[in-house]
């Protein structure tokens, strides 16, 4: 079975890389939610 | 439950079960019925391995966890994405080029068939003592909130899964799947909306992040690192990703989701779908649980939410011990309300001064609400003789069914009815393949028609439906051993990890040090879990490594050529 690329971004290490971004970017931005009402 | 709730819940599940019915219609071979002959689209996948993962108790207890501790929960879906992308770019291409139907018969074409059996067996034991559990988890809270029969509860959840389970196999199963993630987000979404409109007239819903967040209730992220500590970011990051790649990557119960995918693409998109939708699914309804809590800043909560124990205290016999913890909660209660709204109005004027003052009177009558809580607590534990006692799971029903209006709480139900139904379908489908690929059509009878295993798996899924209920139907004996058999998946996890690495990314490796690693990283975990007090959610890790020292080491003394290249 052939792996075909992603439908968006062109290569799948583009798509893993931005999911690891949104991560990155979700825990900081949990952490600020948490600072910030704390 | 007033007649609309009813017609709510018994309107939802009758869609559901037709709907399953109707959508696992043509699955008439084996690779049907077990892979949904191959031709899931990725949304579906992805919903139903969210459906999977997302128990009735999950549901329950998440909003409960956050009103009592906050929302450090979270932290443990951190790992989640990194192993996906791990997943998507490993395991998913081998097992779909390897042509399995489970993630065991892999192992036999990369290592040889002992591993692949000693994998399998991992699996029906770990999974089938867990199975009974999804469904009689939530029975024994509607029993208690309702005052339900948890055995007849069981007995149509598990009737209701059984029929389109077993028609239609996993097409039926992914997509019920489907529509039962959709009611539960569609639940949680209108019993939010329904609690913040619940808030008092002067207390709006920046009023209530705030207040929630000065008792430490929007604790999201712990930076701290702690082996003994169950949530911080570490330990999410590192112990919730080896978990997340245990479970997703080596669990049948998730492994035949995407292996039912139409393409490689497809399969990879549903992983990466759930990596980026599940923490955010899992902050709200964690922040459905903190704002629970600030409605019961307003509104006079009971002392302890299980409303056999509060009736047992209120009674004859423990009156008189009763009797200060509850004047204490009474008073703490009146004194926590005021301060929570002279806090919010001091925050609304900006006044520095009256919002120190308020705050710390907050967060005083907080601590000694907790104290009232932890004194009845005790009380209760006392009279009955029971340890662990905990009122978590009842926390977020007691809510729906006192505030929420009729139809809104049949609706809710309904979510709860979904969660256990999707969680056990999953578990009975691959329990069902397991047994018929790795164990039937391996050991017992190698070379039927397809026709032949089409009815063993039929007959195999209705197996273990059937052993789901009656297991549920005793769950109420084994009392405490219930947390040892949710305890269990830790227990296996990490060695079951372990050779997959091996089988993965080690080209040197032979089935004996992979047969081999997998007793050695099981007799590493069940010593961390015996004579040490690290956190369950480390025995993965420590387990994987074990497997993938001792494989490497033995199979440096007794190497053999690889019968399938590794990624």
């Amino acid at each position: 079975m052939p792996d075909e690329p992603p439908p968006f971004l062109g290569t799948w290490p583009r798509v893993y890389t931005v999911v690891l971004v949104y991560l990155a970017a979700l825990i900081a931005l949990f952490y600020a939610f948490t600072r910030y009402f704390s | 439950m007033r007649p609309l709730d009813w017609v709510v819940l018994c309107g939802t599940l009758a869609f559901i079960v037709s709907y399953g019915l109707y959508k696992g219609r043509g699955s008439n071979t084996m690779k049907k019925y077990l892979l949904a002959g191959k031709t899931m689209p990725w949304y579906a996948m992805a919903l139903s391995i969210m459906a999977t993962q997302a128990s009735a108790v999950t549901f329950i207890s998440t909003t409960g966890q956050a009103y009592v501790d906050g929302m450090r929960f979270v932290q443990f879906y951190f790992g989640l994405p990194v192993a996906m992308v791990i997943l998507s770019a490993t395991a998913v291409p081998l097992f779909h080029r390897a042509n399995v139907y489970t993630a065991y018969e892999y192992l036999e074409k990369r290592f040889d068939a002992k591993t692949r059996a000693l994998a399998s067996l991992v699996f029906l034991i770990q999974r089938g003592l867990a199975v009974g559990i999804s469904l009689y988890a939530p029975a024994i809270v509607l029993s208690v909130i309702f005052g339900w029969p948890d055995r007849l509860t069981t007995l149509v959840m598990g009737a209701l899964v059984t029929i389109y389970t077993v028609t239609g196999g996993i097409k039926a199963v992914t997509w019920t799947d489907v529509q039962q993630m959709l009611i539960i987000l569609f639940g949680l979404l209108v019993a939010f909306v329904l609690i913040i409109r619940l808030l008092p007239a002067g207390v709006s819903f920046t009023d209530a992040v705030y207040l929630a967040g000065a008792v430490g209730k929007l604790n999201a992220v712990d930076l701290k690192f702690d082996w003994n500590n169950r949530y911080n970011l570490w330990s999410g990051l590192i112990g919730g990703g080896f978990l997340a790649l245990s479970y997703f990557g080596c669990d049948q119960s998730q492994v035949q989701r995407y292996l039912t995918g139409k393409s490689i693409a497809q399969s990879k998109l549903s992983l990466l779908f759930t990596a980026m939708a599940k923490i955010p699914m899992q902050f709200f309804i964690l922040f459905v649980g903190a704002m629970v809590f600030v409605f019961f800043l307003f509104e006079r909560p009971p002392l302890l939410f299980q409303s056999v124990a509060m009736e047992e205290l209120q009674s004859a016999g423990a009156r008189t011990q009763y009797a200060p913890i509850h004047a204490r909660f009474e008073q703490a209660f009146e004194q926590r309300k005021t301060a929570a709204l002279d806090l919010a109005e001091a925050r609304r004027a900006d006044d520095h001064a009256k919002r120190a003052a308020s705050l710390e009177r907050f967060r005083q009558a907080q601590q000694e609400i907790n104290g009232a809580r932890a004194e009845g607590t005790d009380l209760f534990q006392h009279m009955h003789g029971e340890k662990n006692f905990n009122d978590t799971n009842y926390i977020f029903l007691s809510f729906v069914t006192r505030y929420l209006p009729a139809g809104v709480v049949g609706l809710l139900i309904a979510v709860i009815f979904a969660a256990a139904m999707s969680s056990s379908s999953g578990e009975v489908n691959s329990l069902a393949t397991v047994t018929v690929i790795d164990v039937y059509r391996r050991h017992i009878h190698p070379n039927a028609t397809d026709h032949h295993y089409l009815w063993v798996s039929r007959l195999a899924t209705a197996f273990w439906a059937g052993y789901a209920v009656f297991f549920a139907q005793y769950a109420k004996k084994l009392g405490s051993l219930i947390e040892a058999v949710n305890l269990l998946g830790s227990l296996f996890y990490g060695s079951l990890l372990g050779v997959f690495v091996l089988a993965f990314w080690f080209r040197r490796v032979s089935g004996t040090g992979a047969f081999l690693g997998m007793l050695a990283g099981e007799a590493a975990i069940f010593w961390a879990y015996w004579f040490t007090g690290i956190s369950f959610l480390w025995y993965n890790v420590i387990g994987c490594v074990v497997v993938i020292a001792t494989g490497l080491v033995v199979s440096w003394f007794r190497p053999s050529p690889p019968k399938l290249a590794p990624a």
